[in-house]
Parts: C-alpha cells; sequence; structure tokens
C-alpha cells in the first residue's frame, strides 16, 4: 500500500488532506475569482454577512469585501507559513549539518549560538524583529524563521553524527571527497527526512506567529493577512464581531488541517516502517 | 451666566445629518444629584515619561497633570477671549507688544503648604517654559525677564514686539506654573524626579504611580476655588490598548473614557447601551487636521498640477463619513473651523473630482503606462492614530483610481518619525497635526522654510516659498491684532493656493462616560482642564 | 545531590557564552533600528527644536560610538547592573523586577494548568487507545492546538466579561483596591482566569497529545504485556506503568516550552492589558529603550536557562538512569 493510501485510510489524514487542498485552491484561484486589489473600497463600511449577495460575508470598516479579503489572505498567510519553514529548513539543515560534521571548535561555536536562539523567546524576537526592521512581507518571514531554525539544525547535527560513522561516509572520505563535499552530497540528503518531518509543524507555527504579529499591528500594510484582519476586526470586536470570528475560523481550520495531514502522514509512515 | 452642560447622546445617523458635529452644542443640562466625593477611573492610554506640564506640552500629559498643576488661564467656551481665569485673574499686552502684565491669584497654596507667589510664576517661565519647554521656546523666545513687583503681580518683558495675541492665545497650552521652591535648587531641571511626582496648585494631589496599572490622584483640601474638587479621587487606569476601553466602560470598571479611546466605530452600538453617554464636544480648543504631507523633492511631486490632483482625488466627506464615521468635518485649509478668530472660509478648494484629478495629471505631463499606472510613490501614515492609517490605506485606493500606484510603508511610531522628519524617506506621509489656538504655535511650522531635519511635526518636505515665510515673519511680529490676524488669513490663501501639504478633515476627540459622571466636556480643553466640578452622581 | 551540583555547575559554565551571544545580538539588533529613543521621546511630546534635540541627545549618550556603549553595558552587567531605562528614567532592573512576578503568575499558573489536565486527559484518552474517548480527545486536542491563543483571548474576554460580567476585563489586580494578603491572592487570581485560560489551552492540548502518544508506545513495552499477562487490574497497569514512563518526555517538553509560553505572554498580556514583562517588551520596542530591550532579552534568557536547569534536575530525580553527563547535550 502506498503512503497516499494509507494517509488516505487514516480520518486525520483523510481531513487534512482535503483541508490543505481546499486552501491551496483557494489561494491560487484568488486572482481569478477576486482579479481586484482585496483592500480596494467597493461598497458601504460594516455591511454584515449574508445580507447582501454582492458581499457574502459582510464588508468591513472602510467597505472592503471580506470574502474577497479572507480568499486573498489565505495566499498571505500559506505563503508566509511556508516560506518560513522553507527559510527555517534550509539554514537549519545547512547549520546543523555542518556542525555535525565538522565537529571540534566550529562545532561547539555553532551549537552556542543555535543555544542563544533558543533561549530567547521567539515570539519575542520576532518582535523586536519587526519592529527594528520595519513590517514587511520578506522581512516577517525571516522574523518567524530567526524563532524555527534551531529545532531543523539540532536535529541534522543529531543525524549527521549518527551518519557520518557510516559506511559510505567513510568510503567517500577514502575516495578523497572534502570534507564539504561529503557534508553536501553524501550526509545532508540522508539527514534530509526526519528534517523534513518537523516541517509541518514549522508552517503551522509560523502561519500562526505571522498571525500574532499581525495582531499587534506587525505587518505588511500592502496585503491582506488573516491576523492583520483580526486586528483590524478587533476595534469593532462587540459591533462587527464577525470581522474577527471569520479570519480566526479560517486561520484555525488551516493550522488544524496542517497537524491533521501531518498526524495522519505520521501514521502513514509509521505503518510502512512497521511493515518493511 | 454659566454655560450648561453638554451633554448628547449621539447616534451616527444623527451625526451623519449634522456636519456640524464638531462644533459646541448646546442642549438641556440634565437634572443629576451631584454628589460630593466619590472615586473617579478612567482609562489612560500611554504613561509619559515626565508628568510636568510646564516642560513637556503635550496633552498626553496635560491629561493627567492638568489636575495636579494649572496655567495661568484655562479655555473657556464664554470667557473673553475664549479663556477663564486660574492662577491669574487679568492679564493685558502693552501696546507696543514689549510687556504683558499678569494679576495673580491671591491665597494660593502649593500641595506642599507653601504659598504661591509672582516668583513661582516668573521662575517657571524664565527657567522652565523659555529655556525648556517644547512649545514654550518659541512663544518666549523674546521674553527677556520677568518683574514681580509684588507677590500678585508678574510684568513679562520681551526683548522685541511680540503679539499679546499669540501670548493671550498661548496661556491654556504653555503657562502651567510650577513651584520655585521645588526646584530652584535642582542640577537638572528637564530630569527632575519631582516631573513624576507632581507638586502643584491644582484641585488635586499627586498621590501615585503605578507603572503599567494606574495613577492615582487625591483630592486637594486646600483648593483655591470654592467647594472645589468635588470628586475625592481620580484614578487613571492605563489601557494602553484602544479596543480594552469599550469593554471596561461596560463592565463598568471605568467610568471614563476620553481622547477617542472607544474606537469611533463602536460608538453608535455603545450609545446605545443603558447608563453609557458619548460626548463629541470638549475638543474645541484641541482640533487635530488630517493632513498630506508631501515630499517636494520628488520631481511629480514639486508640481503644482500633481499636488492639485491629489487634492482633487480625496474623497472628503467619504473619509468624514467611513474614516470618523461623521465625528469630524472636512478642512478647507490649514486652519481649523473651529479656530474663529483666524478661520479664513474664502480660500481655493479642491472638490472630489476623478476625471479632473486625470486630467490635471495627464496635462503635468504623467500619462498612464501599460499597467495603468503614472508613478510610484512611498505613503507612510503616521502610526499614532487608527483613522491615520485608515486614511492610508483609503488614499492608496483613492490614488490608484487616478494611476498613481502608492505602496504603504508601515512604521512603528519612532521609525516614522526618523523616516519622515529626518531622513525624508518618504513621498507622502499622513500627519494628524494639531491647531494649537494660534497659527504661530504650531502651523506656521508645518510649511515655513529653514527648519532643520530632525524636527518632528514640522516641514520637511523640502518646502520653500518666499511669500509664505515673508508672511509668517511679519505675523511674529505685529502686535495690531487686526493685522495680524489679516496675515493669517492671507497666509491661508496662499497655503490652499499653493497646497505645500493638503489638509483633508478636522477632528475633536470623543469622551465615552457612564452617566453617572456629571460636568463633562464643559469647556473646549475639558479633558486637559483641571476638572474641579467633575462630579459622580450617586 | 552531587550529581545535581554537577549538573548545575555544567549548566552553568556553558550558559556564559550563550548568554553573551544573547546580550551582543540584543544591543546590535537595537542599534540597527531606524528612528532611537530621542525621536520615541519627541514623538511623545508633540515635537522640539534642533538644539533640543541634540541636548536630549547628549544627555542620552546617545552622540558615543556604538562599539563605546556595548563595552559599557557589558561590563556594567556583570555588576548585575543592567543599565538605565530610557523611557521610564529609572534603572532597567528595577523595572524589570516589578513586572517579572505579574507574568511569572500568568506563566507558571498557565503551565500548572496544561500539564495538569493536560496529562491527566492524556492518561484517560491513553488508557484505552482506540476507544471513542480517545478519539474525542485526540480530536479536540487538535483543534484546541489550533486556535490562535490571542483570538481565543479576545473571545473570551468579550463572552466571559464583558457580556457575562463573571471575570474583570483586564487588569492583574483591582486597581488601588487597598487589598491585602488572601483577599489580594483571590483577586489577583480572579483577574488571572481568563489570561491563564487562553494562554493555557495550546499547551493543555500540546501535553495531552504526548501523553497519550507516551502512553501508546508503553502499552507495547514488554513489562506491560508481562503486567498484562499475570493479570495485573487494568486501571493499577495504566497508572503505576504506562502513565508513568509517558510522564518523562512531558517533563523534557516543560522546559522546551518555557520560552515559547514567555513569548505567547506577550501577545496575551497585551490582549489583557496585564503589566507584565510581555508588554514592558512592546513599549521598550517603541520607545527604542535598548538598555531595556536587552535587559528583557537577557532577564528571560537566564528565566529560560534557569527553567531547563530545573527540568533537568527534576529529570535527574525522576529517572536514575540519567547521569550527569548525559543532562549537558
Amino acid at each position: 500500500m502506498s503512503v497516499l493510501q494509507r494517509l488516505l485510510r487514516s480520518p486525520e489524514g483523510a481531513i487534512g488532506l482535503a483541508i490543505l487542498c481546499l486552501l491551496a485552491a483557494t489561494a491560487m484561484s484568488a486572482g481569478a475569482f477576486f482579479p481586484r486589489d482585496p483592500l480596494s473600497i467597493v461598497g458601504p463600511a460594516l455591511v454584515p454577512p449574508f445580507s447582501d449577495m454582492a458581499f457574502p460575508l459582510g464588508t468591513d470598516r472602510l467597505g472592503r469585501d471580506v470574502l474577497a479579503e479572507l480568499v486573498h489572505g489565505s495566499r498571505a498567510s500559506l505563503m508566509v507559513g511556508i516560506a518560513a519553514a522553507a527559510v527555517a529548513l534550509v539554514v537549519g539543515a545547512l547549520v546543523g549539518t555542518l556542525a555535525g560534521f565538522a565537529g571540534g571548535l566550529i562545532d561547539e561555536a555553532l551549537m552556542r549560538i543555535v543555544d542563544a536562539f533558543q533561549v530567547v523567546p521567539a515570539f519575542l524576537l520576532a518582535l523586536a524583529f519587526v519592529s527594528v526592521a520595519g513590517a514587511s512581507l520578506p522581512v516577517v518571514v525571516l522574523a518567524i524563521a530567526l524563532g524555527a531554525w534551531t529545532a531543523p539544525a539540532r536535529l541534522a547535527r543529531a543525524e549527521v553524527l549518527s551518519i557520518r560513522e557510516r559506511d559510505y561516509v567513510a568510503a567517500a572520505r577514502v575516495i578523497g571527497m572534502r570534507p564539504l563535499e561529503i557534508a553536501l552530497r553524501e550526509v545532508l540528503p540522508n539527514a534530509l527526512a526526519p528534517v523534513l518531518a518537523l516541517s509541518s509543524v514549522i508552517v503551522a507555527s509560523s502561519v500562526l506567529i505571522e498571525a500574532a504579529l499581525s495582531f499587534l499591528g506587525l505587518s505588511d500594510p500592502n496585503i491582506v493577512t488573516w491576523g492583520s484582519m483580526i486586528a483590524e476586526g478587533r476595534n469593532v470586536l462587540r459591533s462587527a464581531p464577525f470581522l474577527s470570528i471569520v479570519p480566526g475560523i479560517a486561520l484555525m481550520l488551516t493550522v488544524l488541517g496542517v497537524y491533521l495531514f501531518s498526524e495522519g502522514l505520521g501514521q502513514a509512515l509509521a505503518g510502512r516502517k512497521a511493515r518493511t | 451666566m454659566s454655560r450648561p452642560t453638554s451633554r448628547l447622546s449621539l447616534t451616527r445617523r444623527a451625526l451623519l445629518q449634522s456636519s456640524a458635529v464638531i462644533a459646541a452644542t448646546s442642549v438641556l443640562p440634565s437634572v443629576g444629584f451631584a454628589q460630593s466625593g466619590g472615586r473617579l477611573v478612567v482609562a489612560a492610554d500611554s504613561e509619559p515619561k515626565s508628568l510636568n506640564p510646564a516642560i513637556v506640552a503635550s496633552n498626553g500629559v496635560f491629561f493627567i497633570s492638568s489636575k495636579v498643576v494649572e496655567p495661568l488661564a484655562e479655555a473657556s467656551f464664554d470667557g473673553k477671549d475664549g479663556l477663564a481665569p486660574r492662577l491669574a485673574t487679568s492679564w493685558e499686552g502693552s501696546g507696543d507688544g514689549l510687556s504683558v502684565t499678569f494679576k495673580l491669584r491671591e491665597g494660593v497654596t502649593w500641595h506642599d503648604g507653601k504659598p504661591f507667589t509672582s516668583a513661582d510664576v516668573a521662575f517657571s517661565a524664565l527657567n522652565v517654559w523659555k529655556p525648556l519647554q517644547n512649545l514654550g521656546r518659541l512663544v518666549f523666545a523674546n521674553l527677556e525677564a520677568v518683574d514681580t513687583p509684588d507677590d500678585a503681580t508678574a510684568i513679562f518683558r520681551f526683548s522685541k514686539p511680540t503679539p499679546f495675541q499669540l501670548i493671550r492665545n498661548a496661556l491654556p497650552a504653555v503657562t502651567a506654573v510650577v513651584a520655585k521652591h521645588v526646584y530652584e535648587n535642582s542640577p537638572d531641571i528637564a530630569a527632575d524626579p519631582a516631573n513624576t511626582a507632581l507638586t502643584g496648585t491644582g484641585p488635586f494631589k499627586f498621590a501615585e504611580h503605578k507603572p503599567g496599572e494606574y495613577y492615582r490622584l487625591t483630592k486637594n483640601e486646600a483648593y483655591w476655588g470654592e467647594g472645589q474638587p468635588v470628586l475625592d479621587e481620580i484614578i487613571y487606569r492605563v489601557l494602553p490598548d484602544r479596543a480594552a476601553a469599550a469593554g471596561a466602560l461596560e463592565a463598568d470598571e471605568i467610568q471614563l473614557a476620553a481622547f477617542s479611546q472607544v474606537p469611533l466605530a463602536d460608538l453608535d452600538r455603545i450609545s446605545k447601551v443603558d447608563g453609557i453617554k458619548v460626548y463629541s464636544t470638549g475638543y474645541e480648543g484641541l482640533t487635530y487636521q488630517l493632513t498630506v504631507e508631501i515630499n517636494h523633492r520628488r520631481k511629480e511631486l514639486a508640481d503644482l498640477k500633481v499636488r492639485q490632483a491629489i487634492a482633487h482625488a480625496i474623497d472628503k466627506d467619504f473619509v468624514v463619513k467611513t474614516i470618523f464615521l461623521g465625528y469630524a468635518r472636512p478642512s478647507t485649509g490649514i486652519v481649523p473651523h473651529n479656530a474663529p478668530e483666524f478661520y479664513n472660509a474664502d480660500v481655493p478648494t479642491y472638490a472630489f473630482d476623478v476625471a479632473k484629478a486625470n486630467a490635471l495629471l495627464d496635462e503635468a505631463g504623467y500619462p498612464r503606462g501599460a499597467d495603468g499606472n503614472r508613478f510610484v510613490l512611498k505613503l507612510l501614515p503616521a502610526p499614532y492614530f487608527s483613522e491615520t492609517k485608515q486614511f492610508g490605506d483609503y488614499l492608496r485606493q483613492a490614488l490608484a483610481a487616478v494611476g498613481i500606484d502608492a505602496q504603504v510603508v508601515n512604521n512603528d511610531p519612532a521609525a516614522h518619525i526618523k523616516a519622515v522628519y529626518a531622513d525624508h524617506d518618504f513621498d507622502l506621509a499622513i500627519a494628524p497635526t494639531v491647531f494649537r489656538g494660534d497659527p504661530a504655535i504650531s502651523t506656521t511650522i508645518l510649511v515655513a522654510s529653514g527648519t532643520p531635519a530632525g524636527v518632528p511635526f514640522s516641514n520637511q518636505g523640502g518646502y520653500a516659498n518666499p511669500t509664505l515665510d515673508a508672511l509668517i515673519a511679519k505675523a511674529n511680529e505685529t502686535v495690531d491684532v487686526a493685522a495680524r490676524t489679516a496675515l493669517f488669513n492671507e497666509f491661508q490663501q496662499r497655503v490652499a493656493e499653493d497646497l505645500p501639504l493638503i489638509n483633508v478633515a478636522e477632528w475633536g476627540f470623543i469622551t465615552v462616560a457612564r452617566d453617572s459622571v456629571l460636568n463633562v466636556s464643559n469647556n473646549p480643553r475639558w479633558a486637559v482642564s483641571n476638572w474641579a466640578d467633575t462630579a459622580l452622581e450617586s | 545531590m552531587r550529581r545535581a551540583f554537577l549538573l548545575v555547575r555544567r549548566r552553568a559554565i556553558s550558559s556564559i557564552p550563550v548568554l553573551l551571544i544573547v546580550i551582543v545580538g540584543a544591543f546590535l539588533l537595537l542599534e540597527a533600528a531606524p528612528g532611537d529613543a530621542v525621536d520615541a521621546y519627541l514623538l511623545s511630546i508633540g515635537g522640539g527644536d534642533p538644539a533640543l534635540v541634540q541636548s536630549l541627545r547628549e544627555s542620552y549618550g546617545l552622540d558615543q560610538s556604538v562599539a563605546a556603549r556595548l563595552w559599557l553595558y557589558v561590563t556594567a552587567l556583570l555588576h548585575l547592573d543592567l543599565g538605565w531605562s530610557v523611557i521610564f528614567g529609572r534603572p532597567v532592573l528595577d523595572i524589570i523586577l516589578e513586572r517579572l512576578p505579574n507574568t511569572l503568575w500568568l506563566m507558571g499558573s498557565a503551565t500548572a494548568l496544561a500539564f495538569g489536565l493536560g496529562s491527566l486527559l492524556g492518561i484517560v484518552a491513553g488508557a484505552r487507545p482506540g476507544s471513542s474517548a480517545d478519539r474525542t480527545l485526540s480530536i479536540g486536542s487538535l483543534a484546541l492546538y489550533a486556535v490562535p491563543n490571542f483570538w481565543l483571548g479576545l473571545v473570551l474576554s468579550v463572552v466571559f466579561a464583558v457580556q457575562l460580567r463573571w471575570f474583570p476585563t483586564s487588569g492583574i489586580e483591582t486597581i488601588a483596591s487597598g487589598k491585602q494578603g488572601l483577599a489580594r491572592a483571590f483577586d489577583i487570581a480572579w483577574h488571572l482566569v481568563l489570561p491563564v485560560a487562553s494562554l493555557a489551552f495550546v499547551y493543555l492540548a500540546l501535553f495531552l497529545r504526548m501523553m497519550r502518544a507516551g502512553m501508546a508506545e508503553a502499552w507495547r513495552q514488554d513489562y506491560v504485556l508481562a503486567a498484562r499477562a499475570k493479570g495485573l487490574a487494568r486501571r493499577r497497569i495504566v497508572l503505576r506503568h504506562v502513565a508513568r514512563n509517558a510522564l518523562l518526555p512531558l517533563v523534557t517538553m516543560l522546559g522546551l516550552q518555557a520560552a515559547t509560553m514567555l513569548g505567547g505572554s506577550v501577545v496575551i498580556e497585551n490582549v489583557f492589558a496585564i503589566p507584565g514583562f510581555g508588554r514592558l517588551a512592546q513599549e521598550a520596542v517603541a520607545g527604542r529603550d535598548a538598555p531595556l530591550l536587552t535587559g528583557i532579552i537577557v532577564v528571560s534568557a537566564v528565566l529560560v536557562v534557569l527553567v531547563n536547569l530545573l527540568v533537568d534536575i527534576a529529570y535527574a530525580l525522576l529517572d536514575p538512569r540519567v547521569g550527569a553527563s548525559d543532562a549537558a547535550a
């Protein structure tokens, strides 16, 4: 049985995959269904949801279409989550591999830096970084990655330490490959699998951190994100609660989808391992 | 006759119908049984580093300190020249503009029991207002000496003619009197610990500050005002987040939120909550304007046609209706309607007209490119009010309609100040400029040339207009009231003509209070006045 | 005992370079910020003229070089002097010590709730893997795990504070109430209910899931199989053998989550206007108060190191197999 089949068999995996597919479809079709800038003002302010078919989910404080914002927001939220996770994974995997393979003083120094990043609360770091560098999309991605790269680094290092004494690495050394070459060519690809397993958790937490940063007003003002929608809606929480509830639910569903998917994937992989 | 309390419950519809929302409205006073005593808890959104209003003349400081430290005179709805006496009982300028004589109130004591005299006024003026205060440095620039012939007279002497009109208009904001005996031996008055534990003559004494939680003021039993103050205690509860104030009011944890701490969009709903009242008056003396600052170093923006096009692209009525929900009015120029002494309605205006804006831009030689855009601008909305940020979002859309791609930059306050006023790293900025009673206090600096980089809330757009500069300089030394007023009339015209900046709307803030709080909003600077007559109904 | 001492010493020594990196990093980060403390101050007072600007920069020491200020900062730190806050005009250490208890109460209560309730529900779920209770709790905890904590805070505050008025909307205690002793403790506890709940639920879900996963693992272990074969009562097996072994990873997680929870409290403190550490950090960033923000980051780093140390000691005591040498990793 393939991993996909196993994944679809577990309810978690199936639901998770469905949510993620739906989300991906939404994000990709955002431009097609709502070609206008989602921040453009299209109608009267604070139209309640389900009251006007032109704006199925109502409008916000300035008369922007909530549905359009929500759909475009899925794009930004997913993009930030995936980009931040990718940066964190790549940087973490590189640093971890380097540390594990080089050993000695370099290892020591790199791991102290990893420690330093790990003892500072990631959110505090992101908050300070975005405030300092100015809130734009790349900065937010970087800020989130800043707090997320340490876990992959540790994992990669541990994997490398267990792998590097194995035969094929020793063989590479014998045929005269340089240490860095060995690290990149032989060790890294083998250490990658468990590192990737971390990725879904990082994506989910990145989406949440992005939302929290937006909530505190630290987001790129030229694009909509779900966090910034909640922050906007917070001021009218009592008069128009839907403005913060709708993106909140979207956020929750997304994160839930990612977790369910990773749970299902974990089960599927474990099942495969048990068989082989 | 004393002015009846303005107590007005507002609905959004009523507001939209009446455009003159900010103008002082008077309705019948409500009948309530004011009870002496009680504790009033109000929301405070910031904790100023220094509380000394003699050094820091800002509304954030006044909001707390005005109850403790008093000025020579306070703004008033019905007093002569819009003033009511406080520590001074009368004031008079000489014909040559070289001196102003203040008669001071007698029998006033400081909170520590020592008598208040003209020596305190002289000390405050020469050692604090003139050298240290952000606004006083300008108003009292030519103050040379303060004579004190007796304990109840202070004569200000100027080295150059200084318009009495300006001094008089500046009285409420710049003349908070501090005690000479507290500061005279201080090595550094600006950093003195007494700036956070205030001693004053006001109706309330400073009791304590618990950082992050509250300030507590207690009744001054020896206050000079008869039967005042009414309250026993005022507590400022620190609620930095604006959304928190409405909830706290509804839960009756606080009784009053001033300075629009309750978001405008929530007013319609909260005005219908039992026991809560919304006041849109009491800020006439603190009018803010929503202003588009322009960087004239950009070649496109140096072109008057482009600036006119931007002015035509802005729908001021939409801004007033949607962003301010009616709690504002469109601006016609750099001086707000609320300054009738100076306001000039006879200025060029720019009606909302997208077609005209497009035509002007075509004329200026900036055709639309393949993507529909003529050029790209960097737009920096000031982050300290939600309305300035929302207007930033709106302006981006309004400019898109005329083919200008405005990219919004979201900075935190410190970075915004640095980017706009020091580094000039902006094309358009949105500022909440303040009119403080006289154009010479904080308005002319917005368009005058020659202010070095790094001075916030000044002309940092590289705009230089010799005619305007000459007008401003002349007004600063014109003693005759009518002549000076005429100069400022011309000043407004020329600003509206040449558009060094674009004034979009003007607003006062909103106070929301439990209806048990009496005598709210009964003067034009109510939130920053002394609250000696504020009471709680039992 | 000796092992605990060695552990402490080893940890303390290895923490020094880590903290040094944190200090220099935090200092340089704020240094790179556009706008300085003077800009922030000028904003708060509504402007000033050039001479004032210059004299302010001098009095804040901002006219000195970066290296000179960093050196001054680090040397002062050796004497436990965290410097002087620009926005508060008071020693940084005093301010931090004033706010820290609020955050510690918030974090401590949230941790206790999350750990206690989380592991308990985890035991319920893990006692019979695959049962309906297990399924419900698993899905429920996943959903809970996905809720953004600030959003949960908003919803809880509207429902329970504003609508139902069961709890106060914000703050850490009734202001200027003059309450003392037990009355004050109750007052604080009452104020903390909603913020603690908002912060704890996410971690509760985490601990629940870990406990359940650990137990599922433990059911397959030989000694459990042996116990079952011996015919021991299920309840006894669950508590004595399965849950006990599944608890250890949770203790490790407690240490790992300390930093995350401190970060999470920043947002929760914002939602509930609690004058704690997180809000202080926001104020420091907004006011470009480099000494204060550096102080906050350093103190939170020390805090996280301490928590991890405690966790290591606890772990060493709980599981005799762990030697002092392993704990350094």
